[in-house]
């Protein structure tokens, strides 16, 4: 599904050039659950965002679904990525103006979906997260662990082939992080592709293989049982 | 997608209450403004546009070709109407007109004063002012027709139909028969009247309009449908040299004319072409209008964009989500759609709220056109160009935002557009400081109006038309007069002192070049003309019933006499209108007309017997109330059939400046309220800086800094805009209004403490409107400030 060989990507300021990704060259196949682990900024974030296609490299290939898209224009990722891509970050990213009901809402809306349509979709999905019942309040009203479910509701609304997940659990205490693990591995087990950037052990082995980075390389890549 | 824009915009305005209430009230008063000045200019061009035949109907005026010079204006010979429509096929209908008259008229035991005018029977069949009673044709066909108001009609008979076929005696001296009632004049209208007396009595009296070679009343003609104006006028152009037999190489007389309808906006000649009038104060404030909407779109697309790093995030998700950057600005102009709309409405209510206010600052009656589509056409583009203008700049910078970076807390505001918005500012400045500048001299320039030496003492003055025996009487008038208390002095004058523009070519003196012909003002003056009005003279002396040569005897200016040459005026023979006479004083230049007007050189002649005029009787400071009692005792006695009546010169004098008032009082109150939603636009930009350098400030207390050294950093940056502001803006007012200036002959100074004040005022204000936040930033306690991370 995931192609990407020799991958680069600089950061310059005027006095300082940061190396992110270095020649980086991975694959993960349809239906893979994969962790992404590494110390700061070894570059975990930027790969995220470039298989996310919210930025792009300076070098290297990216082949998604067969098709290069490391050169793609701003308008043509946007298509992409709301019909192909949900994510799910550690700040959850909630629009605070919004309720549950509409933050999840918003991808359908932006996929051109019909209003009638899409309230069953977002009544299905939210049933599925069981927040159903806080579909009329705000995110602030809603503990971490209902944030995160939200978000993660909203990443899988439109039936994505890939979910992205950075650091999901980051914010979350134990019980709610499994828990969103457990959603995570759900999705997986229903066909999702999942990459997931993560610093916890403990979530890394609900992958099915982990690719260690450092400065912007990968290391190693395990297995997981 | 749409429900959804709008309900975070809902959502958006009510979580961030106090910059959507500094949004909203910013654009909201500069609705108020521009829909007042719309109102205001709407009214003016509508003026005299409600004539049926608009488009027909035409104003005729006069070149007058001398001395290398041309004077224009709309002063034709008293038959010029009537004669045109005889031997000129295309003319369908033609009046002449005289001047607005407060006479007095008589119906049994009832005597009053009405203000009015005298018209040929054409002018019903040619203007559209409704007739109550009567017909077009016959309202002022007789030479004893006069046409009255509704409500001059209710004042003498109760009824519009009561008043047909009554008669009423005028000036007591001529019977008239109502002959139609009209409908009440309104505003719309620049000639005011509450009767029309038919044009026969007017010549009559005024024998003098007989001849084609004096000019004064108007002539407005209506053309046949068909008829091409150009052509026409072209036609014209001669017409007169049939008739005035004065037409000379040396003063020369040409025709054309103009649409009625326009007349009200543009009646200003200069060198015999049209130069404007009141539609520059139009095209003026319609400008400050603009200039006050920018302000406050200004104020929404700074705040806006100031506060959007607190909607980043909300902007970078919905990237990520999948917006695309085009619906993301169509969800930022949306909003400030609905920040418009809502603006708009309060906007209205102060409008509603103001109206009464404002029509009595610019003397008319404005309603708010509720039925009229092209009004609220106007309203609909008004709010879509604020919403659209103030929401493109936040939209298309927002929108531009990087989704990883605003996720991450890594997004900075680029130096370009800092920049852009710091620019902004300065504009909004610019223009406040320009409008400051603006009302200062425009002030100034009223107060010197109204202080000016005008070479004679106008306190202190009295006028009272001398209507019925009163001229005839005058002799006793004045005596009787003179006898009362408080009483400095009593003469009389043809006209009134404050604006003489009677114009002669008729006068010859020893030396004239033949081939030229001056123009000069002339006047008809009583005895003592000079004493009471306390002028200066140069040489020789006044007019003086012990010397009975002084019918003969004339007084010249300081202009006529740089004209004519003379060495020894004073004895000099001269010939006024064929009468040979001496000149027996010269006086110093002295203000006749509106200091609009060069002072032109004049003539005047001893007119003790004329059979009209206007007494100028001087009082005694501070006693102005009991020889305002002994005053009318004496008319009361001498002239019972008329009501007694008069003027004070000051007030008079003061109605020659009522437009340049009326700008004053509108340019004071715009200008105050575009440094006020500037000031807005300040504070909300205040609120955010200090907001944003919360954690800066903090910083900067834990390691020492005073409270001092705080307010002076965070005030500084917007001293300095404010500061260039005034740079760019001082050049611009000080180039705008020497232009206005220009159309004054005498004019005030735009001396330097103007601009110092302006800039003082600016960077004040300024000032105190950030010093409030500063100081708050300062003095929080740095424990609170660095915990907020």
């Amino acid at each position: 599904m995931i192609k990407i060989t020799g991958l680069e990507k600089i950061y310059r300021t005027e006095e300082v050039e940061t190396v992110a990704l270095n020649k980086l060259s991975f694959e993960v196949k349809e239906g893979e659950f994969v962790a992404v682990m590494g110390p700061s900024g070894c570059g975990k974030s930027t790969l995220l965002n470039i298989l996310g296609l919210l930025d792009d490299p300076d070098a290297g290939s990216f082949l998604f679904n067969g098709i290069e898209v490391a050169k793609f224009n701003e308008r043509k990722r946007a298509d992409l990525r709301k019909h192909n891509i949900g994510f799910v970050f550690q700040s959850f990213n909630l629009i605070d103006e919004l309720t549950v009901f509409e933050n999840v809402e918003l991808p359908l809306i932006y996929t051109g979906v019909k209003t009638s349509e899409r309230k069953k979709i977002v009544e299905n999905v939210l049933d599925k997260m069981q927040i159903m019942h806080r579909r009329n309040h705000y995110p602030q009203q809603l503990s971490g662990g209902q944030q995160q479910r939200v978000a993660v509701a909203r990443a899988v609304v439109n039936n994505p082939k890939l979910i992205l997940a950075d650091e999901p659990t980051g914010n979350l205490d134990s019980s709610n992080g499994n828990e969103v693990m457990q959603l995570l591995t759900d999705l997986n087990e229903q066909g999702t592709t999942i990459i997931m950037v993560t610093h916890s052990e403990h979530d890394a082995r609900y992958s099915h293989r982990v690719i260690r980075m450092l400065d912007g390389q990968t290391v190693m890549e395990n297995i997981m049982a | 997608m749409l429900r959804n824009y709008l309900l975070t915009a809902l959502r958006n305005i009510r979580r961030n209450a106090s910059f959507s209430a500094i949004n909203i009230a910013g654009l909201a008063l500069g609705m108020t403004c521009s829909i007042l000045i719309l109102l205001w200019v709407q009214h003016e061009k509508s003026i005299d546009g409600f004539h049926e035949n608009s488009d027909r109907l035409f104003q005729v005026y006069e070149r007058q070709y001398h001395d290398g010079q041309i004077d224009a204006g709309y002063f034709t010979p008293g038959q010029l109407g009537e004669e045109m429509r005889k031997v000129l096929p295309a003319v369908e209908y033609g009046t002449n007109l005289a001047w607005e008259d407060k006479l007095t008229f008589q119906a049994g035991d009832k005597i009053i004063k009405q203000s009015g005018n005298h018209a040929g029977e054409d002018f019903f069949k040619m203007f559209s002012y409704p007739l109550i009673a009567g017909t077009p044709a016959t309202a002022l066909n007789s030479p004893v027709s006069i046409a009255i108001s509704r409500k001059m009609a209710n004042d003498f008979f109760g009824s519009p139909a009561k008043a047909m076929g009554q008669t009423l005696r005028f000036e007591n001296r001529k019977d008239l028969k109502v002959t139609a009632v009209f409908e009440n004049i309104t505003d719309l209208s620049s000639i005011k009247f509450d009767y029309l007396i038919n044009w026969q009595t007017f010549l009559e009296n005024n024998q003098w309009a007989k001849d084609w070679g004096n000019n004064g009343p108007r002539t407005v003609i209506m053309l046949r449908k068909g008829t091409n104006p150009r052509t026409f006028e072209a036609s014209i152009k001669k017409f007169l040299d049939g008739y005035n037999k004065e037409q000379s190489k040396k003063f020369y007389i040409e025709m054309g004319m103009q649409p009625y309808s326009e007349t009200y906006l543009n009646s200003r000649f200069e060198n015999g072409k049209m130069s404007g009038g009141r539609i520059e104060y139009a095209r003026l404030f319609s400008l400050v209008a603009v200039f006050i909407l920018v302000i406050a779109c200004i104020n929404f697309m700074n705040l806006t964009t100031a506060r959007s790093v607190k909607r980043s995030r909300e902007i970078g998700i919905r990237k990520v989500i999948g917006a695309r950057r085009i619906s993301l600005v169509g969800q930022f102009i949306g909003e400030a759609m609905v920040i418009a709309t809502f603006a708009f409405i309060l906007g209205f209510i102060l409008v509603f709220l103001l109206l009464p206010a404002f029509n009595s600052i610019t003397g008319k009656e404005i309603h708010i056109p509720v039925t009229d589509s092209a009004f609220w056409l106007c309203i609909v583009l008004l709010v879509v160009f604020t919403g659209f203008f103030s929401g493109s700049y936040p939209a298309f910078v927002l929108s531009a935002f990087q989704p990883v970076k605003v996720l991450k807390g890594t997004m900075k505001f680029s130096n370009k557009s800092i920049l852009f918005r710091k620019g902004l500012v300065i504009f909004q400045f610019m223009l406040s400081v320009i409008l400051i500048i603006g009302t200062i001299v425009v002030s100034k320039q009223v107060g010197y109006l109204q202080h000016r030496n005008l070479g004679y003492d106008r306190e202190n003055v009295i006028y009272i038309p001398l209507e019925g025996v009163l001229p005839e009487k005058f002799p006793l008038f004045k005596e009787e007069i003179l006898k009362q208390p408080g009483i400095a002095g009593v003469t009389r004058i043809s006209g009134t002192i404050t604006d003489i523009s009677n114009g002669t070519g008729g006068v010859e003196w020893e030396g004239k070049d033949p081939n030229s012909m001056p123009m000069f003002t002339q006047a008809g003056v009583g005895y003592e003309f000079v004493k009471t009005m306390n002028l200066q003279l140069k040489a020789g002396r006044d007019f003086n019933k012990d010397f009975a040569t002084d019918s003969s005897a004339y007084i010249i200016n300081e202009a006529a006499l740089k004209i004519m040459k003379l060495k020894n005026p004073v004895g000099s023979p001269i010939t006024f209108w064929q009468n040979k006479g001496t000149i027996i004083g010269v006086l110093k230049d002295f203000h006749f007309q509106s200091l609009h007007e060069p002072i032109r050189p004049i003539i005047i002649r001893l007119m003790e017997k004329n059979g009209w005029g206007t007494a100028l009787v001087r009082t005694k400071p501070g006693q102005t109330k009991q020889a305002l009692a002994g005053i009318g005792e004496v008319c009361r006695t001498i002239n019972p059939q008329f009501p007694f009546s008069y003027q004070f010169s000051d007030e008079e004098y003061q109605k020659l400046y009522k437009s340049e008032q009326v700008v004053d009082k509108l340019a004071n109150c715009f200008a105050m309220l575009a440094i006020f939603i500037s000031c807005l636009g300040l504070l909300g930009l205040a609120i955010f800086a200090t907001l944003q350098r919360t954690k800066e400030i903090g910083i900067r207390k834990v390691l020492g800094a005073s409270i001092t050294s705080l307010f002076t950093m965070i005030s500084k940056e917007f001293m300095l805009l404010v500061l260039i502001a005034f740079f760019v803006a001082a050049p611009l007012a000080w180039f705008a209004l020497d232009n206005w200036l220009q159309q004054f002959a005498y004019r005030t100074e735009i001396s330097a403490w103007i601009f110092l004040l302006a800039g003082f005022a600016a960077m004040f204000i300024a000032l105190a409107t950030v010093s409030y936040q500063a100081i708050k930033a300062a003095l929080t306690n740095p424990v609170k400030s660095l915990k907020t991370e």
